[in-house]
């Protein structure tokens, strides 16, 4: 009874362990994908962002597809800007 | 054995977790399809002078053509759709923000219009307030069908709000 609960505990400690990339990865997928909806919305050319970093809390550095590279954030008004980097 | 087991519910757990949100299940697509074209107003819209059909009818030509089923828009609801809209996952927090702010801009486009500063024209904010609503159902019709059609169906409804210009006072609050 004892090994079973053990390995159970084992068990579960690994699969989150597997389980917290997947997440992570799902949240970055997602994130892309918003960022690539903004950009289009600001008709700017991009066709998918391949590439996000997180500068800071509602503000990123995203590189598209087709290389094009946009700084994206909120700004004090409450507007998202599309700021298209060199 | 035992390990061996183990492993395999490992295996098993893992693609579980790894294959996440994707299977988002895609209805047959309604007449929101249709939207992606050009335009065109919908059967709950208000009916165009020139809307009657033209094309040739079998029998009972007698009848008089209009005023058989007069068209009814559907109840507008528009707390309803805005809460849909805030919870729907199929739009990302930052593409609501931007979606809003184009909102925000075209109300005060309206603004402006009525306050005879304007430079143009209703037909020119009826395209705008178009090419608004294809972006909000192109990011809606393959994620949350059920809110892109809610959406399709007040789309005439909001027109008519922001068209008039007591409606829309009103509408401001």
């Amino acid at each position: 009874m004892n090994t079973v609960t053990v390995a159970l505990a084992r068990l579960l400690l690994v699969a989150a362990v597997f389980a917290m990339p997947s997440f992570a990865a799902d949240d970055e997928e997602a994130l892309k994908k918003d960022l690539t909806a903004v950009i289009a919305l600001h008709g700017q050319p991009c066709g998918e962002v391949v590439a996000v970093k997180v500068l800071a809390q509602d503000d990123y550095a995203a590189t598209c597809k087709d290389k094009n590279k946009y700084h994206v954030y909120l700004n004090a008004e409450g507007r998202v800007i599309v700021e298209k980097q060199k | 054995m035992r390990v061996a087991h183990a492993a395999l519910l490992l295996l098993v757990l893992a693609a579980g977790c790894a294959r996440g949100q994707r299977d988002v299940q895609v209805p047959e697509p309604a007449n929101v399809a249709a939207q992606s074209g050009t335009p065109q107003p919908l059967p709950a819209a208000t009916p165009a002078p020139s809307a009657q059909p033209t094309a040739p009818r079998p029998a009972r030509e007698t009848a008089p053509p209009i005023a058989k089923k007069p068209a009814t828009a559907p109840a507008l609801d528009l707390n309803s759709l805005e809460a849909q809209l805030r919870e729907t996952k199929a739009i990302g927090v930052f593409t609501k923000i931007t979606l809003k702010n184009q909102v925000d801009d075209l109300l005060d486009k309206f603004r402006e219009y009525y306050q005879g500063k304007a430079k143009f024209t209703m037909a020119d904010l009826r395209r705008a307030y178009d090419l608004l609503m294809m972006k909000v159902l192109s990011l809606l019709q393959d994620e949350d069908q059920k809110l892109a059609s809610a959406i399709v169906s007040s789309r005439e409804a909001i027109w008519s709000l922001l068209a008039d210009p007591i409606k829309f006072a009103t509408f401001q609050g």
